[in-house]
């Protein structure tokens, strides 16, 4: 291999009390430097280097300093190679894939991993069928990813398989072009009789005319982005949860770096940066604001509803164009009915609305009946952004393909990358598109591994049967999701968390029928109990029930509103929380 | 079988009625699902939490009847419901009694370290009225998940005990095992020294409702002994045992009296004629028994207790179909904020003064049946600190306006 340096870590180095920051060099011939694993030990080999014995202990309990808190470096001014914005799937990815070629980044998320829209969305392992009529090119790149995921990622997957249905008013028309197109885009598909469907999923509507089986699959969007996360911490990479980039610095046609903000704190300070990539989501464009660039993204709202119990074994797709109201996907314990498509302008503060509430009920229960009686445990939506082409009107016709923009290219400025749109599932390969760019203005050439690298945590299982097994005689916090005190300690132990939230993103606590209604409360003792409570653990309780009430109360009547009147009558009644 | 009185419903008001019917003298059928909402919520005796501070509650109700007609309590008035809360209060003798502050609401501490008012509260509650800040040594036990000592002590600037009983062999431990062992003196004797010793200068000590089932006031004294400080209890999350001895010393009290109870069985269908109720049928895994009475109390409380259903574009009632006082649209039952107070609190059957249900041009449904409890219409008992209140009031004046 060729010798040639890559300049891709900032070296410090302690004069008495004050550190100074500095760009370094590494060979790629000196193994023993390219293969670090961790910024702390390239501190620490650095400070041998260039510093005296005496200051070396003084460095060494520095870096144990910075270790703790992270943020101190930040407000002294630091400095990445590449700083990656957004913290769902498709920035962890990158994260990951730049990680594994080496190039560790920095990350900066707002608030928790994925809080966008990857954790705000359908949980389809998409085979590409859906798309395989309308959008033949977002169809390929699901099937290929859908491959791929099974493959690194098992254990966020459920391979549940997938039906999609012909109803009566539907017609035949639509699933013979449907066969046709999957064919071309190499997407299996068996063809079963409505006997045969009805026989795999006896809570179909009994009138189906057709039924056709896809691998699709159900995904645990939270485990997944986790599991990116981690890995791309193994080796390298460094994470800023609950910070804020609030503008881009520009000199001549570069970015020199961001303005970031704390929100523990409310801090701000500037991070120096080669290269910047925007991840953003649906924030794409509000993030490129304060250079007056402009991808043209549109957002849509997507709104599900989550049933109280598991509808059936499959994914139920109906078997027309995408429409509203179309996939039941089912995941653990339950179903979730989706989605809508609603064109917003705000990217915050949106709601499911009762309309939404009625058409999905409408459309679903068309495919399985049952629905009409079901009870639900929440409702939730997303927002996707959608990119513009042009004489496209219908959101639903807009690519779910994604866009990978070099602004060198697009607006002169030499090292910036817009990447969004796309899918959950397609988040591999759009991690891969982007660091090969990332590469190729480096000037390195180093293959992608991810498509053939398992995640961390790909030989544990996801089944609740698992977990079952595991429980033993452990104290249970959550009993609709059978989570353990232990689970919870642990995770206090181990990750710097800001809110409530974090912890509820790492557990299932509050998932399942209560919606938290008992369980909060438990969390909150055993937070206030081992000294890690977020503050005024009533106000936070009260924050808590009133976010909870958002999904809860447009999918609220039948049996659920028995246990609403329990839970008001804990919270409003015996502990009098106003 | 024939009865004077048949009554629906095993919550506080359906008790309640049962009570004052055997006081009369009457011959009871009381049926229901079980302990009612009583091992859900009624730790105390809530009868109008919302009135300002220092007004003693004879002043307040006046005020509120005033400005609220249909209010149940408008239909009772301040001098009955007095009397129904002496109805109720005498059937707990001493040493498990229920007193009020001087007339006045107290303010109890809560599991979240907050205070709420209530009226009545029983004997193993009351050192909680003297609860401040460092007096009170709050006492939590490791496994017990519905109780978090730390997490009060931090909001009432008090310290806190956790106990451990690992020799238990659990790592779980609910309200009725703890009170279980509370039950037993040796128990007793062993965290309560444990608890002398974590004293420092507290002279208060509070640990949740587990003083025991049967004989709660002895648990109390006995650990007072050998603390030497007065020990209280703090509700918390359901399943009450406060309930439970509620529930408890009615039906003894019942059963004394000669009352025919049915728990658990459903009612299959009712037999009506014209504007009369005949009869109930009553499955009984596999057979169904008819019961006839000259009257009727539907006490089914409200969505818990099983009284009303809510579909998705209807509230109805489950035992008579009668009409419930209600908007159809389901968006409209609930304000968009959790801690507002939601509209469909306020649902219900809207009753004559003799708790005669009524249709929608305000005539009596049937000549026979009343309705009484939270499943009335007019209230928003939870937003008001008024449920027991309003269950007792209710239900003494609903058999009693009845029979006499
Ligand atoms: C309703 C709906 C249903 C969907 N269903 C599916 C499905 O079933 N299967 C599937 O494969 N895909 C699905 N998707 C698509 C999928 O969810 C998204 O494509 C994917 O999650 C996008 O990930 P991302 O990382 O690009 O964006 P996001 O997850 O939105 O991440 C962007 C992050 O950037 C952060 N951020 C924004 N601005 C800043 C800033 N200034 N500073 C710091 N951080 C910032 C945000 O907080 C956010 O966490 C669905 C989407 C929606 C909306």
């Amino acid at each position: 291999m060729a010798s040639f340096p890559i300049r891709f870590v900032t070296g410090i180095e302690a004069k008495g009390n004050i550190l100074i920051f500095l760009s370094i060099a590494i060979s790629r011939s000196e193994p023993s430097l390219i293969s670090l694993t961790s910024w702390d030990s390239i501190y620490i080999k650095l400070l041998k280097k260039s510093i005296p014995h005496s200051s070396l202990t003084k460095g060494m309990n520095l870096v144990k300093r910075w270790k703790r808190s992270f943020f101190q470096i930040i407000k002294m001014g630091l400095k990445a190679e590449v700083l990656i914005v957004g913290g769902g799937a498709t920035g962890a990815g990158i994260a990951r894939d730049l990680a594994r070629r080496g190039i560790p980044s920095i990350l900066i998320e707002k608030g928790d991993f994925a809080s966008g829209a990857s954790g705000r969305n359908h949980g389809l392992l998409h085979s590409g069928a859906r798309y395989a009529v309308t959008d033949p090119q977002a169809a390929k790149e699901c099937i290929q990813e859908n491959r791929i995921l099974r493959k690194i990622a098992p254990h966020c997957i459920e391979e549940t398989g997938g039906l999609f249905i012909s109803l009566p008013e539907d017609g035949l028309e639509f699933r013979d072009r449907f066969l046709r197109a999957c064919e071309k885009v190499g997407i299996p598909t068996q063809p079963l009789s409505p006997e045969e469907a009805l026989t795999l999923e006896p809570e179909l509507n009994p009138h189906l005319l057709s039924a056709i089986h896809v691998p699709d699959g159900a995904i645990d969007p939270f485990t997944l982005v986790l599991s990116n996360v981690k890995d791309a911490e193994d080796h390298g990479s460094k994470f800023l949860l609950h910070t804020e980039v609030l503008s881009i610095l520009v000199e001549k046609d570069k970015v020199k770096g961001v303005r970031v903000k704390d929100l523990c704190t409310g801090e701000e300070s500037t991070i120096e940066t080669s290269f910047l990539i925007n991840a953003t989501g649906a924030w794409a464009d509000y993030f490129l604001k304060s250079l007056g660039l402009r991808i043209g993204i549109a957002l849509s709202k997507g709104s599900m509803m989550i049933t109280n119990r598991r509808l059936g074994q499959r994914v139920i797709n109906r078997c027309r164009p995408p429409s509203d109201g179309d996939i039941i996907v089912p995941n653990h314990t339950v179903s979730i009915l989706g989605t809508t498509s609603i064109r917003v302008e705000e990217i915050e503060n949106f709601e499911v609305t009762p309309s939404e509430v009625s058409l999905l009920i409408q459309e679903t229960s068309k495919m399985i009946p049952s629905i009409n009686g079901c009870r639900f445990i929440r409702a939730y939506a997303g927002i996707r952004p959608l990119f513009i082409e042009q004489g496209k009107q219908n959101d639903r016709a807009i690519s779910r393909g994604f866009v990978l923009i070099d602004h060198e290219e697009r607006d002169g400025i030499k090292n910036l990358i817009s990447i969004t749109g796309g899918k959950l599932i397609t988040y591999r390969l759009m991690a891969e598109k982007t660091s090969d760019l990332i590469c190729q203005k480096m000037g390195v050439t180093i293959s992608c591994t991810t498509h053939s690298v398992p995640l961390p945590g790909a030989n544990q299982s996801l089944a609740l049967r698992e977990r079952l097994k595991n429980l033993g005689r452990k104290e249970i916090l959550c009993d609709c999701e059978l989570v353990k005190r232990d689970e919870v300690e642990k995770i206090l132990k181990n990750e710097k968390l800001k809110e409530l939230q974090d912890i509820l993103h790492r557990t299932r606590i509050a998932k399942g029928t209560c919606q938290g209604g008992f369980c909060i409360y438990r969390l909150l003792g055993l937070l206030n109990e081992s000294g890690k409570d977020f503050g005024d653990s009533n106000k936070i309780l009260k924050g808590f029930l009133e976010e909870r009430w958002k999904g809860i109360h447009p999918v609220l009547w039948g049996s659920a509103v028995k246990e609403e009147e329990m839970i008001e009558g804990i919270y409003k009644g015996i502990f009098n929380l106003r | 079988m024939h009865y004077d009185l048949i009554i629906i419903g095993m919550g506080l008001s359906g008790l309640m009625a049962a009570k004052t019917a055997l006081d009369l003298k009457k011959r009871v059928l009381l049926i229901g699902k079980g302990m009612g909402g009583l091992t859900l919520f009624s730790n105390t005796i809530d009868i109008l939490g919302r009135i300002p501070e220092n007004l003693n509650l004879k002043d307040g109700l006046f005020e509120w009847i005033k400005d609220h007609p249909e209010h149940p309590y408008s239909k009772i008035g301040v001098e009955g419901i007095e009397e129904a809360l002496s109805s109720f209060i005498s059937i707990f003798p001493p040493p498990y009694t229920f007193q009020s502050l001087n007339g006045r609401n107290a303010k109890l501490p809560t599991a979240i370290g907050t205070f709420r008012p209530t009226y009545l509260f029983p004997s193993t509650l009351a050192g909680g009225t003297y609860l401040k800040e460092g007096n009170t040594l709050i006492v939590g036990f490791k496994g017990f998940k519905d109780f978090y000592a730390g997490y009060m002590a931090k909001e009432f600037k008090c310290r806190h005990l956790t106990l451990s009983l690992q020799d238990e062999g659990r790592s779980e431990l609910t309200a009725t095992y703890l009170s279980r062992l509370m039950e037993k003196e040796g128990f007793r004797e062993r965290i309560g020294s444990q608890i002398k010793n974590a004293l420092k200068g507290e002279s208060l000590v509070a640990m949740p409702p587990i003083l025991g089932l049967r004989d709660p006031m002895d648990a109390k004294k006995h650990l007072e002994a050998i603390t030497g400080v007065e020990v209280f209890e703090i509700p918390t999350l359901p399943p009450s045992l406060l309930g439970m001895r509620l529930f408890n010393r009615f039906k003894e009290y019942l059963l004394e009296r000669g009352v025919d109870l049915l728990i658990g069985n459903k009612i299959s269908k009712v037999q009506i004629k014209s504007a009369l109720c005949e009869g109930i049928e009553v499955y009984h895994p596999p057979i169904t028994r008819f019961y006839s009475a000259d009257h009727f109390i539907l006490a089914t409380g409200r969505f818990i207790g099983g009284g009303l259903e809510a579909e998705r574009e209807r509230i109805s009632e489950t035992v008579f179909h009668l009409p419930v006082w209600s908007t159809r649209s389901q968006d409209k039952w609930f304000g968009e904020n959790f801690f507002d107070d939601h509209p469909i609190h306020g649902f219900g059957i809207s009753v004559d003064p003799s708790f005669r249900p009524l249709d929608s041009e305000g005539k009596p449904i049937f000549e026979n049946v009343r309705v009484i409890g939270t499943i009335l219409s007019g209230h928003h008992s939870l937003y008001e600190g008024s449920r027991e209140g309003i269950e007792i009031s209710t239900g003494y004046w609903g058999a009693k306006r009845l029979l006499e």
